[in-house]
């Protein structure tokens, strides 16, 4: 039962990831990853990480895919079409990506992967102790410099929004 | 865990304090004192600077997530060395640009959060924060690169930079994700004795490296160089040569002796194969630019050549050379971007025929940049001959007769082309001359700090001997 679901997940994913790489639509693509992104969660809650798939759901599915539908709205020509490489460039891209899909396939199904033993559980007390733990294994030293990195990502945010606008020859201030 | 302990952590702190002072500073000025910030700024960064060549302990911190060592600390003292000149030699820029449309704290604020990232990526004790390091000193860079948004060049530099970054990381991710997945760990420590060679970590080396290789620009990945060079802030563009460069280096060089030793006969191949390819496209392409920009960006993709082939050494000897001549680079390079910079904030001028007769005009700017210049080429009396000799010599130690005599072809060529800005400058003559004009007192700092850097390195050996010293813990 847990394989058929698995399976039914795995192709929900790549079938969307591939409909959300193929389309010429900008929304639609942004949609079609919105699935994608649900279907991962789908994942998580197989193997029993709730919190992990709960977080997946509400940022990702919820905040990031809101995010880019506003960008995407706000860009002026929402109908335009993705134009279509030539058929040699189409021919290479799909060559260079089945090769590459290959290597890496064939080097992940020969690998002899250990099974680890259980971690440290998966409950949200466990993983908010984890983030604030300064010893072994523990996680508040990358916490704080995410804040940091969040921090400066809103200062650069801002600062590109304030700049002036490009005038008409392109090349001055207004 | 207790203060003493935390004091290892001294450095970034100290960045971060600074960072928010002047946040608070720019919640409180008016239009009046907003100019203020740049002094500010250099002062509280010049003292971070003194006062991190105290002695530093050696130590790690959170479970081993950080670590520093004499080794480590020095080259965050480089580090800051680096950016307190490039700091110094944007201040006018800063001053007449970005003050009168008030994004002036903004240019510090994500240049210190940018320095903060590299050092943290340099003393990250496993893979996570050298991801978080990495990604919190390209994301402020991209914002600096398109600081100058109203024109074209630059908004397009920062996508560029944004874009070929996020994919480059992407791939750093996998890379790790993939050593994660070989080894259960993504500790340094734990990962050191659990490395064997077999297809999946081969490939991920691979990836990972293709990553670090986007920092260095190495020639595969270096296509993004001379535009985002070209476009970004001329202060920026100094930072990505030698900064954030010489970080990605130092970084390479710590995982790559250490955690990934084990397949160095493979990446060894790599090494020479893309050293060889870096120090050709990046000098011939260096031939043919005009704009000073690019001309100085292909020069610092040849470099990133050169210092390849001192990583190939695997040996104590490789790293006392490799950072001593990212030492020597640094001040060779923020030189002659440093003259470049200064004439671009007052004239505005970026091509190489405009410095025809700079001699007559700024004879002590020409100086400047010829000292660089021939730093940059090797040329004997100055520190740069002494960087490339001992980068050569540690590989011919190790037996690359052949790759020693491409990197000697190499530097022969790049010499012509350093030489035809000296000839612009001191032999040529100009209708047009750029006008004599006087730096401001940053600038001059900036520019002196250089060259005393310069002459030191190369005629005082006690340096290099130290650097020799410290660089036995890596092993």
């Amino acid at each position: 039962m847990e394989r058929i679901l698995f399976y039914i997940l795995a192709l929900i994913m790549i079938g969307f990831a591939l409909a959300s790489v193929m389309s010429r639509r900008m929304l639609r693509s942004v949609i079609y990853l919105l699935f994608v992104l649900c279907a991962v969660a789908g994942v998580y809650f197989m193997m029993d990480y709730n919190f992990l798939a709960a977080i997946q759901l509400t940022i990702y599915a919820g905040g990031i895919i809101v995010l880019i539908i506003f960008s995407v709205l706000l860009v002026h020509h929402i109908e335009m079409r993705m134009e279509i490489a030539r058929p040699t460039r189409q021919l290479l891209t799909a060559l260079a990506c089945s090769l590459g899909l290959a290597a890496f396939l064939s080097v992940i199904y020969t690998y002899d992967f250990q099974v680890s033993g259980p971690g440290p559980g998966t409950e949200v007390s466990v993983i908010g102790a984890k983030l604030l733990d300064y010893g072994e294994g523990g996680f508040i030293l990358p916490f704080e410099v995410i804040s940091v990195l969040l921090l400066a990502a809103m200062v650069g945010a801002i600062v590109i929004a304030k700049g002036t606008k490009l005038s008409e020859n392109k090349n001055e201030v207004k | 865990m207790d203060m003493e302990t935390l004091l290892l952590l001294r450095q970034e702190v100290s960045l971060l304090l600074i960072a928010l002072v002047l946040l608070l500073f720019e919640i409180f000025a008016n239009d009046r004192n907003r100019a203020g910030v740049v002094s500010l700024a250099i002062v509280l960064f010049g003292l971070h600077t003194a006062l991190g060549f105290m002695d530093m302990k050696e130590g790690e911190l959170f479970g081993g997530m950080f670590r520093t060592n004499a080794l480590i600390h020095m080259f965050k003292n480089i580090l800051n060395l680096g950016v307190l000149i490039v700091l110094l030699q944007s201040a006018e820029w800063v001053k007449k640009e970005l003050i009168p449309q008030n994004r002036g704290t903004e240019f510090f604020i994500l240049m210190l959060s940018s320095l903060l990232g590299l050092q943290f990526l340099i003393s990250s004790g496993d893979f996570l924060m050298f991801y978080l390091g990495l990604e919190l000193s390209t994301l402020p860079l991209a914002a600096l690169a398109a600081f100058e948004i109203y024109r074209m060049r630059s908004s397009e530099a920062g996508i560029k930079l944004i874009l070929s970054s996020a994919l480059a990381s992407g791939i750093t991710l996998f890379g790790i994700s993939l050593l994660y997945a070989s080894s259960g760990s993504i500790y340094y420590a734990e990962l050191q004795g659990a490395i064997s060679e077999n297809p999946l970590t081969v490939l991920a080396m691979i990836l990972f490296f293709a990553g670090l290789g986007f920092k260095i620009s190495l020639v595969p990945f270096h296509f993004w160089t001379a535009d985002v060079y070209e476009g970004a802030p001329i202060g920026i563009a100094s930072y990505l040569s030698v900064i954030s460069k010489g970080a990605a280096i130092f970084i390479l060089m710590i995982l790559f002796f250490t955690v990934l030793k084990p397949l160095m006969h493979l990446w060894e191949n790599l090494f020479y194969l893309l050293s060889v390819l870096t120090m050709f496209l990046g000098n011939l392409f260096a031939l043919r630019q005009q704009n000073m920009k690019r001309f100085l960006a292909f020069s610092s993709i040849a470099q990133a050549g050169f210092i390849l082939l001192g990583l190939i050494t695997g040996t104590t000897l490789g790293v006392a050379t490799v950072i001593y001549f990212i030492l020597i680079y640094i001040f060779s390079n923020l030189a002659a971007f440093g003259v470049v910079q200064a004439i671009s904030t007052e004239t505005g001028k970026e091509q190489l025929q405009d410095y025809e007769g700079l001699y007559r005009t700024n004879p002590k700017l020409s100086l400047v940049m010829m000292l660089g210049l021939f730093s940059l080429a090797g040329i004997p009396p100055v520190a740069g001959f002494f960087g490339k000799f001992f980068l050569f010599t540690a590989a011919a130690s190790k037996g690359y007769y052949f790759l020693v005599f491409l990197a000697v072809v190499n530097v022969t060529i790049s010499l012509y082309y350093y030489l035809l800005v000296v000839r612009a400058m001191f032999l040529r003559k100009s209708e047009h001359p750029i006008p004599y004009f006087t730096n401001t007192v940053y600038m001059r700092i900036g520019l002196v700090i250089t060259v005393i850097g310069i002459l030191a390195l190369g005629l005082y050996s006690p340096i290099y001997d130290y650097i020799y010293a410290l660089s036995s813990t890596l092993n």
